[in-house]
């Protein structure tokens, strides 16, 4: 297995030890600040983890427990999230679930046992607020993929990429209000061509695990002159692999994407848009002995939709309840951010929603704003079952991008309980009231 | 955003003039508006209609320059973005009047740049010019070059800016070939200076709503840089405004201005609708849109 800028978990990292009684974990992960390099004398001065953006690959069997102690030598509290997992509320990493804030200096162990087998990844799940370098804005992220007891590996090449912005500031969007711009973006901790290129033979089938680490934008990501053929997303396998010019990720969505290397030469993958392009999204795939500067082909314009890799049908069984959640946002002046309701209450305002134990639910997503969210469930997998009025299922997720002004629903089964954490995965908007609780009665 | 693209232009009248007005009157109100030093995104059009209609203004030719009151001033205005820190403007100034027909008056160019937002300023700061040319019949000078440093800022609700619009005349209209040395001197200190004149516009806006702001927006003249004309030639006028943002293709713009001296039009209203215009040929949501 060839890997570009991901690395394995396990190495020893003698920053920090068990504590008194404790056997040595698994993974080890240290939060502490870093100068990251992102292009020659383009200095990032962020937080990340084991002192590498992103953070070291964690590569797990599944069903087999993992202990992992993170430290924090930060000035703040910190917390690691794992994204995409099926895990208890005490160790998922979102203290609005009850999982503990990691004291400055600090040092915690998650235990657990991770589940289902994909691509989900790790991240820290702390308020920025009006700190842009805080939260999911800093370099706090990795991937943390679970091995499937019966994956055939039907490729010869498995590369995770990560896409992140820095340095955001308060920009105007287009509707008035303020979300956060950024100066840089990366793959994998570099601008483009400042990178290690990804290294590949003609002829060979290499899946790309694409995540997008961004606090808040949407990415577009291109592989010039091929096709990528979209396996997997959020690391679920969809209903319908379906081939794309283009794909697109928003914060914390991930792809799986094989594509066949038959165009042999020195490639751009990066984001389609240029102006993201020239702030360094992207990275160089260099054939084998293939040599010159790296070439861009513009893809077709391309409109992303999740509906031709569902099934075109209604799913096998009706929920047992319907909850609508209506989301809004409230002005607070073209020089301020947004602040955000569901149901017209901003966190933690908010009435939690109970749950009962071995119901199907069906979230009845209602987006009244000018912006596209991607919406995220904690601890649970959603299936997406209606999307522009129309039945689907078979796509599951655990972010799903309801666009402005229209109506997703999805549909999970409550059978893990604990708090479970819903939200808009926009740092900012999250950190501005777009949270709410489901508790199990 | 508010622009005074074309400064104001004061022709005066005195117990010295020979003219029989009593007073000194605005001329140029062709498109009343306050920059901001945001600039237009790239690739894309803005089409801005300024409507002004002087409700009192000067009754009698002076100067050669033709009675304000009742004027209707219809100027389309292009601004279309070049980068994310620079765009370029064009205008089609003209005047309507009872018995006047419709009248070409000048056309105007005016390129700005700003500082891009990502070098994080405090402040917005832009730098325009502009270049142009009007008839004699409704403007003085008819050749003019402008540098109008934009700074401007958005606390919460609240947003302001300062134009610090400078013009050098680059050809004023001759005093009459009749007039007396001292009324020579009088129209090139007082009507027509040679050299760079200035005159600041402000604004500050309060935004209830991200669909409207309403405020206040300030336009004056001060006559030669260095060497400002007294206060009776001076322009000052203060619109009341509300600004609309009915969709993120339109933005509309009201206010009716009250003119605080003897030189400056009494009363004007004024009215922009402006249409933004995609060119970058992407759909929004697509993998070219940055929308």
């Amino acid at each position: 297995m060839a890997q570009a800028g991901a690395a394995m978990a396990g190495a020893a990292f003698g920053a920090f030890s068990p504590l008194r009684g404790q056997t040595a974990a698994d993974v080890k992960l240290e939060i502490a600040p870093l100068d990251l390099e992102i292009a020659p004398r383009k200095i990032i001065h962020t937080v990340a983890y084991n002192g590498r953006v992103p953070g070291p690959l964690i590569r797990w069997p599944e069903g087999k427990p993992i202990t992992i102690d993170v430290v924090n030598r930060t000035e703040i509290p910190e917390i690691v999230h794992a994204h995409g997992l099926w895990i208890p509320s005490e160790v998922d990493g979102a203290a609005e679930e009850g999982s503990p804030m990691i004291a400055p200096g600090a040092q915690f162990r998650y235990t657990f046992t991770p589940r289902p087998a994909g691509f989900r990844w790790y991240h820290t799940h702390a308020f920025a607020g009006r700190n842009l370098k805080r939260g999911t804005y800093s370099g706090q992220f990795g991937c943390f993929y679970i091995e499937a007891k019966s994956d055939a590996g039907a490729y010869d090449q498995e590369i995770f990429l990560t896409l992140h912005d820095w340095n955001a500031y308060m920009g105007a969007s287009g509707d008035s209000s303020m979300e956060a711009a950024y100066e840089y973006g990366t793959v994998d901790g570099r601008m483009l061509g400042f990178g290690d290129p990804i290294k590949v033979r003609e002829g060979q089938r290499v899946l790309l695990h694409l995540l997008n680490a961004s606090a808040s934008l949407i990415h577009w990501l291109g592989l010039a002159g091929h096709e990528m053929t979209v396996m997997a997303m959020d690391g679920n396998p969809v209903p319908t692999a379906g081939k794309m010019r283009a794909v697109r990720l928003a914060p914390a969505e991930r792809i799986d994407a094989l594509v066949t290397m038959n165009q042999p030469g020195v490639w751009i993958l990066g984001e389609t848009r240029e102006a993201l392009r020239k702030a360094g999204m992207g990275i160089v795939v260099e054939y084998e002995n293939q040599q010159g500067k790296p070439r861009w082909i513009e893809p077709p314009e391309t409109f992303w939709d999740y509906q031709p890799f569902a099934m075109a049908q209604a799913p096998s069984r009706e929920p047992d309840q319907i909850i609508p959640l209506r989301f809004e946002s409230k002005f607070h002046g073209q020089g301020a951010f947004d602040s955000w309701t569901i149901n017209g209450k901003s966190y933690p305002d908010t009435d939690a929603i109970p749950l009962r134990e071995g119901q199907r639910y069906r979230l009845q997503m209602i987006n009244r704003s000018t912006d596209d969210h991607p919406l995220h469930l904690h601890r649970h997998t959603f299936e997406v079952t209606k999307l522009k009025g129309a039945p689907v299922s078979g796509l599951r997720k655990d972010v799903v991008v309801v666009p402005a002004n229209e109506t997703v629903e999805v549909d999970f089964t409550a059978d893990k309980p604990g708090a479970t954490l819903f939200h808009c995965h926009n740092q900012t908007h999250m950190d501005f009231g777009f949270m709410t609780l489901f508790r199990y009665a | 955003m508010v622009r005074n693209a074309v400064r104001a232009i004061s022709f005066a009248l005195s117990g010295v003039c020979l003219l029989s007005a009593g007073r000194a009157l605005a001329q140029d109100n062709y498109e009343i508006q306050v920059y901001p030093s945001e600039t237009m995104t790239p690739k894309t059009l803005l089409v801005e209609l300024h409507s002004n209609f002087t409700v009192e203004g000067s009754t009698t030719t002076q100067f050669g320059m033709l009675a304000t009151q009742h004027q209707e001033h219809e100027t389309v205005e292009f601004t279309y973005g070049l980068s994310d820190w620079a765009e370029v403007g064009f205008y089609v100034f003209t005047a309507e009047k009872s018995g006047m027909g419709v009248q070409w008056v000048g056309d105007h160019i005016r390129p700005r740049v700003r500082v891009p937002p990502r070098w994080r300023w405090p402040v917005g700061v832009s730098l325009s010019t502009e270049f142009g040319y009007a008839r004699a019949a409704f403007a003085n000078p008819t050749w003019s070059w402008q540098i109008m440093p934009i700074v401007d800022q958005t606390i919460g609700r609240w947003y302001w800016s300062v134009n610090g619009t400078m013009v050098w005349d680059v050809h004023v209209v001759p005093a009459p070939a009749d007039s007396t040395a001292q009324e020579k001197q009088f129209y090139y200190t007082n009507i027509a200076p040679k050299g760079v004149t200035f005159g600041p516009a402000a604004t500050v806006t309060y935004a209830p709503s991200k669909f409207f702001n309403f405020g206040v927006e300030y336009y004056s003249y001060y006559g030669q840089w260095g060497n400002f004309v007294s206060l009776h030639y001076q322009q000052h006028q203060v619109f009341p405004v509300v600004n609309l943002f009915v969709s993120p293709k339109w933005e509309i713009n009201f206010g009716a201005g009250w003119g605080a001296t003897a030189s400056t039009d009494h009363l004007i209203v004024k009215c922009i609708i402006g249409r933004y215009f995609d060119f970058s040929h992407h759909h929004a949501g697509s993998s070219e849109s940055t929308q």
